[in-house]
């Protein structure tokens, strides 16, 4: 562009051009990447960072929420425990706790079946990476599990309503659900990403070289695991 | 880029089953005009949607401000109702915010990261794209609310349970969460993708500490968003299902604490405050060692600083809740944490100074920005810190003092800082400059008028007059300075609307000249954005830039003779590329990222009047959703080879 | 009222520190237009009247000093380095290069090291004040509760020592359950209730217990303290203190809706002795009145008020749950049983009085004639200079949402309004009785 490059048809010697990489390898075979971990994994990351803070945030206003809840019932306002049957009110005011609501081991039971279903998410990239043919396999039997988790909830949302604990009945109602909520949503889209997984799988097409995609669900569904964990910890096993 | 490497050499000729999954869909190739425009992938052009983007809603915003400043002219004034007022301050202060200065900040990042980084474009174009729109729609979104019911009204903090349904019943507010939920759906994914493209998309050679200081306050300020956002997403999560659902979250009668709200919000609030002002402290830092002629005095100094204030931010949120009742204790440990805060920012404008120290001073209208952006940022980070003092701020908190005080450091400093980049990248962006006369005049209209509006509101708020407020009395004894403020107003509404004047007259100079080339580097520059060609080409760089040291383009130009002396031994129009893209291959656009984004804001307005809408929007988003995750980052009709494939982007 | 407590153990001295002379001195052009103009500014934060307020004062001064060095400093310096190292574009030359510094260490360590130490040093007194500003007498004995509401402020003073609150949850005893609950279930019903302007004795401090009936609010009386937010659901403490007798108004300065420019408020110090005067009059009940017109008011007044605003003359009815079904967004409209004592109305922005004895809402300082007023306006000598304001008082009554903005429409969803509802239903002649019953509460 320049004159002077112009002229001699070369590079001024300080110049980009002059001092360039041979890239062309590059152009099409491995992306260079500055940190050395793919764009895709690295995005990940950062998107389950903020991740931590959303459930961050929501676990705090579960704890804050269900602590007013308690302190009002045992207070005795009356606008509170109308919201409830008397009976349950009343072991909430004695054990100062909501711990009277929950079914620790059905919980513990369907917690566990979510911990299993992170093993065989590691047994479905590990499947991947040798292309030996058993992703299918694994990454089915980890959406199913996660089903039956995402079940379990269902059926215990449904046990709690009927107990009488509505979402826009009081405040730890509205925690409650919110929270497990947010967390079966997330669970909800990992295993609709894993069935996309699946169907890949059934076609052929999730092979070895795309080992990368089934990690990058797996990290996702780590991380849904690990959150639950947290949240059964916090939830369920703290009173 | 690329993420799964798929490589799929076809030999000419040779039929193969190449996927393609809507059948008689095709993709806009090579599109032209309006749908170029809807559907490019290029962070480029994306950047400058940004800015044009944020410049409608600086209108919005703006007219909103004038109106504010009419009413308060003259006490008991009845120009505006109480209500008119009330929503017209929120939807300024929110529309400024979220709408104006993140976005301007956006429209640079996207412009500017990977060229400096020396990238031919972001990690994820399409992402890119979608988060352009989102922001796009879910801001438009925001002010429909004008015509459907009316404005939010609770202030841009919209404190609970001011913001319930029960105080507020218009869907306002509704409409508030739920666009700016959108809004930050587009910061999320932003930020995500800025930070992978400056982390793992660098020059070869260029090292962290090789990265210029744009690029790290840039980095710092998606780092914020990546973990500020979530947090009001939630915040606006309970309150949506508070007020669309009956939740009870901040229903007091049921034990819930309001102050759960101003956590919330100002652990977000914070961060955003420095995600706001990050950007343009990155600017000048690029322009005023351009016109001192020197590099930027410090650099390792002003990169932690940097991530100092990006880490402190997260813990200073409370000092927003000195009077809200927080008990002495965490008064007093915020109060600290705020006090300290002021070192990394000192550190910053000392160093600007100490860079002006002994240069050579070009003052062209983008250095006199920068230049004001220091003194006026100065006068801001002072009565910051005043009220970081708790017992001062339970006098100055919630008046005109606080308001004098973050338009300080919101308008005299990050737009100031923008207006100093406009300035500074239009030539690399449009091939032009931007007339340096008029631009004197602009700087001198806004200076003036900026510091007659803001600088009385400093006196206001030590003399009482609490901010929000529609109307006061005479008796109070605000009116002198209010009639200065809203005549100051005035000048800086002109001055701002001389951007448009001078970008207007400047281009009709340069194309009645026969739009002579400005050439790479007009500025005698030290980043590599200036070692391209102006306009910038599509492809970026012709060769990937090998980097050395900081600053490597202007070292590239100036190097020691054998006496030791520095000398100027190439022009920058030497040594930068020639722009030619032969052989490159870049990502091509795409019509699923805006058809998705369009999709959410549908959903959101199914929330708020009627939850039937929200089966379209379902089926639409399913149908984008799908049709991104099928389309490979390339059109394979085109390209003799694609090594790009995004299919999981979507994920 | 509690007692004036010995602070002399606390760093900060309420002693003054010559401030005239201090503030003459300053050489800040700001400083010097805020105290130039201050006569008329009622709510000017550099006019402290009380140990509180000149706390944050005293240590507000030495700030600015240091504020204004920096200012000048920076701003000067950048403005002297741009013009002293400017190069004019004919003059440039692009091998004359400045020095390229890229840094050093030890200058950069001392402003960064520099500062923190001014800030730490700064600190000491800074959080010194913080638990001074918090400090109250007895932690358990409040003075006054500060209930903030849209748009008007009520004051609730104690009356025969049982507390602000009653034993609400009914379990035998009065405590922290109790407060836990809805502010509308434990007021107590026998105490002194009164709005918008908080009368307090001169030379004690008051501390008080705050809270709000519905969104947030702030209390603030910039010449006696800063503000401290009154938050529904949660009690807030904190105090003020006037020297002397007077006048210091405040305004609510937490965004509360849509009148909250409307929503002022005043604190009214008297000499000790008139305090006690006031408030053994507050406890008294209202007489009901022996004129014809003003008793026909207080039949309007049974038939339309009292579903919000309560007079207690012994005599009214109110049904039993009164005080959780009003037909309010706060579930409480000002009590009216003293109402002609108060020289303000609607949140202070209108006075109950006019002519030339009174002066308007926001610029008097001297309340020498405070307890006087009633009378002073009855009796036919000074009728003319201390005059209900009757004209605007029933246009109040008539339509009140139109002289301040209020939804008080009934909210068919949620059942509540905010602020006072408009009575056009009332004649001119019943709008007359009314306003002549309320000239009767004193």
């Amino acid at each position: 562009m320049t004159d002077v490059a112009a002229l001699d048809n070369r590079p001024v010697a300080n110049s980009y051009l002059a001092t360039a990489l041979d890239d062309h390898d590059d152009a099409h075979g491995g992306h260079r990447t500055s940190l050395g971990l793919s764009n895709m994994k690295l995005a990940m990351w950062l998107f389950l960072g903020s991740e931590c803070l959303l459930f961050g945030a929501l676990i705090s206003t579960y704890l804050l929420s269900k602590a007013r809840f308690v302190t009002e019932v045992v207070a005795g306002n009356p606008l509170v425990t109308s919201t409830m049957p008397a009976e349950l009110i009343q072991e909430f005011a004695e054990s100062q706790s909501v711990e009277p609501m929950y079914d620790i081991p059905f919980t513990s039971a369907s917690s566990f079946i979510l911990l299993m279903s992170s093993l065989t998410m590691v047994l479905a990239h590990k499947a991947t990476v040798e292309d030996n043919g058993q992703n299918k396999i694994w990454l089915s039997a980890t959406a199913l599990l996660g089903s039956i988790f995402i079940a379990g909830q269902v059926y215990e949302f449904t046990a709690f309503y009927r107990e009488g604990l509505t979402y826009t009945g009081n405040l730890f109602g509205s925690a409650f659900y919110t929270l497990t909520g947010f967390h079966g949503a997330h669970v909800t889209g990992g295993i609709l990403m894993l069935l996309s997984l699946v169907y890949m799988a059934f076609r052929g097409k999730l092979r070895s070289d795309r080992a990368e995609t089934v990690e990058l669900v797996g990290l996702y569904w780590h991380f849904v695991d690990i959150v639950w964990v947290l949240i059964f910890t916090i939830v369920y096993l703290i009173p | 880029m690329a993420i799964i490497e798929e490589p799929l050499a076809l030999p000419e000729g040779t039929s193969t089953k190449v996927e393609r999954p809507l059948g008689a869909y095709t993709r806009p190739r090579n599109p032209a005009g309006l749908v170029n425009w809807l559907t490019t992938v290029d962070h480029k052009k994306i950047g400058i949607m940004y800015g044009t983007a944020a410049l409608f809603f600086l209108v919005i915003g703006g007219v909103a401000a004038l109106l504010i400043r009419i009413q308060l002219a003259v006490p008991d004034s009845q120009f505006l109702s109480a209500d008119a007022y009330n929503q017209i301050f929120t939807m300024h202060g929110t529309v400024m915010i979220f709408l104006v200065v993140m976005p301007v900040g956006a429209a640079f990042a996207n412009y500017l990261l990977p060229l400096q980084v020396g990238a031919r474009d972001v990690a994820f174009p399409r992402i890119n794209a979608f988060s352009f729109w989102i922001f796009f729609f879910g801001g438009l979104m925001l002010n429909t609310s004008w015509f459907l019911g009316g404005g939010a009204d609770g202030g841009w903090f919209n404190y609970a349970p001011n913001n319930g349904i029960a105080y507020s019943p218009t869907p306002g507010i509704d409409f508030w969460n739920i666009g700016l939920l959108i809004v930050g759906i587009g910061s999320l994914t932003g930020s995500v993708n800025l930070i992978t493209t400056v982390l793992n998309m660098r020059a070869p050679g260029m090292s962290m500490m090789k990265v210029p200081v744009f690029t790290w306050m840039t980095l710092v300020t998606q780092f914020l968003l990546l973990l500020a956002i979530p947090v009001l997403t939630v915040a606006q999560v309970l309150l949506s299902t508070d007020r669309l659902f009956g939740a009870n979250f901040f229903n007091v009668e049921q034990g819930a604490d309001p102050l759960l709200w101003q956590h919330l919000f100002w652990i977000f609030g914070h961060p955003e405050v420095y995600l706001m002002i990050l950007p343009a402290f990155g600017i000048v830092s690029e322009v005023i060692p351009t016109f001192a002629r020197k590099p930027i005095f410090g650099y390792p100094f002003m990169v932690f600083s940097g991530i100092a204030i990006g880490f402190m931010g997260f813990g200073v949120w409370a000092h927003h809740m000195f009077v809200a009742g927080i008990g002495p204790l965490s008064v007093t440990a915020f109060t600290l944490a705020t006090m300290f805060i002021a070192v990394p920012t000192g550190v910053k404008i000392l160093n600007w100074l100490a860079t002006l120290w002994g240069g050579r001073l070009t003052l062209n209208t983008p250095m006199l920005f920068a230049i004001a952006l220091v003194t006026q940022f100065t006068i801001g980070g002072l009565s910051g810190v005043s009220h970081s003092l708790a017992a001062h701020d339970t006098q100055q908190t919630d008046t005109y003092y606080i308001v004098a005080h973050f338009h300080y450091v919101l308008f005299g400093g990050a737009f100031f800082g923008f207006v100093a980049g406009m300035y500074f990248w239009w030539p690399k962006a449009f091939g032009y400059k931007l007339n340096d006369k008029i631009g004197k005049v602009h700087f001198w209209t806004m200076v003036v008028g900026f510091n007659l509006t803001f600088g009385p509101q400093h006196i206001l708020g030590l003399q009482g007059m609490p901010r929000r407020m529609h109307t006061y009395a005479d008796a109070q004894g605000f009116n002198l300075w209010n009639a200065v403020s809203t005549f100051g107003s005035f000048i800086l509404g002109i001055g701002t609307l001389m951007v448009l004047f001078n970008a207007a007259v400047s281009y009709r100079n340069w194309r009645a000249a026969a739009r002579p080339d400005v050439g790479p580097d007009p500025w005698d520059s030290r980043s590599l954005e200036w070692s391209i060609q102006s306009p910038t080409p599509e492809h970026n760089f012709d060769v990937d830039p090998v980097v050395t040291q900081l600053d490597d383009f202007w070292h590239r130009k100036y190097q020691k003779d054998e006496n030791g002396t520095l000398r100027q031994v190439h022009t920058g129009d030497e040594i930068a590329q020639p722009g030619n893209g032969e052989g490159v291959h870049l990502p091509a656009p795409s019509y699923w990222p805006i058809m998705l984004a369009f999709s959410i804001p549908i959903l959101g307005y199914g929330l708020i009047f009627n939850l039937w809408l929200i089966v379209p929007a379902v089926i639409l988003m399913l149908v984008a959703l799908y049709g991104w995750a099928l389309e490979p980052a390339d059109d394979l009709d085109i390209d003799d080879h694609h090594d790009h494939d995004h299919e999981l982007e979507t994920v | 009222m509690g007692s004036r407590s010995d602070h002399s153990t606390v760093a900060v001295s309420r002693r003054r520190f010559g401030r005239p002379a201090v503030k003459a001195a300053l050489v800040s052009t700001l400083v010097l237009i805020l105290a130039a103009c201050s006569d008329d500014k009622p709510l000017n934060t550099f006019e402290p009247r009380g140990p509180k307020a000149e706390a944050i004062d005293n240590l507000m001064m030495p700030i600015w000093y240091v504020m204004g060095v920096v200012f000048l400093a920076v701003v000067g310096g950048g403005i002297v380095l741009s013009i002293r190292n400017r190069v004019k574009d004919e003059d440039f030359d692009p091998n004359d290069l400045p020095e390229q510094i890229h840094g050093n260490t030890k200058v950069e360590l001392t402003w960064t090291i520099l500062p923190a130490v001014i800030l730490a040093v700064i600190a000491i007194p800074v959080v010194n004040t913080i638990w001074f500003l918090e400090e109250t007498n007895e932690p358990d004995e409040l003075d006054v509760m500060v209930i903030g509401q849209q748009w008007w402020w009520e004051f609730r003073y104690d009356v025969d020592g049982d507390g602000f609150i009653i034993d609400a949850n009914g379990d035998g005893e009065v405590n922290d359950d109790d407060w836990e609950l809805p502010v509308q279930f434990i007021l107590d019903p026998d105490d002194v209730a009164t709005a918008n302007e908080m009368v307090v004795p001169a030379g004690e401090q008051v501390d008080l217990v705050l809270t709000s009936r519905d969104v947030i609010h702030s209390f603030w009386i910039p010449r006696l303290n800063g503000k401290r937010d009154t938050v529904p659901g949660r009690w807030h403490t904190w105090s003020l203190e006037a020297d002397n007798p007077g006048k210091y108004v405040g305004w609510c300065t937490e965004y509360c809706g849509l009148s909250h420019a409307r929503m002022r408020m005043s604190v009214i110090a008297l000499e000790p002795a008139d305090y006690q005067a006031w408030f053994e009059n507050q406890q008294q009940q209202a007489e009901v009145p022996t004129d014809e017109e003003a008793l026909a008011g207080r039949t309007v007044f049974q038939n339309q008020c009292i579903s919000c605003h309560v007079i207690d003359d012994g005599e009214l009815e109110y049904p039993d749950d009164y005080a959780s079904n009003v037909p309010l967004a706060s579930r409480a409209a000002p009590n009216l049983t003293h109402f002609a004592t108060r020289t303000t109305f609607a949140g202070s922005i209108f006075s109950v009085y006019e002519g030339e004895g009174t002066t308007a809402a926001d610029d008097a300082l001297e309340v020498s004639d405070y307890l006087q007023i009633p009378e002073l306006a009855k009796t036919p000598e000074t009728r003319d200079d201390y005059r209900l304001n009757t004209a605007l008082l029933k246009q109040w009554v008539a339509n009140a949402p139109g002289l301040k903005a209020m939804s008080s429409d009934v909210d068919p969803e949620t059942g509540v309004g905010r602020g006072m509802l408009a009575f056009p239903q009332l004649t001119d002649e019943e709008l007359d009785q009314v306003v002549a019953y309320l000239a009767t509460l004193d």
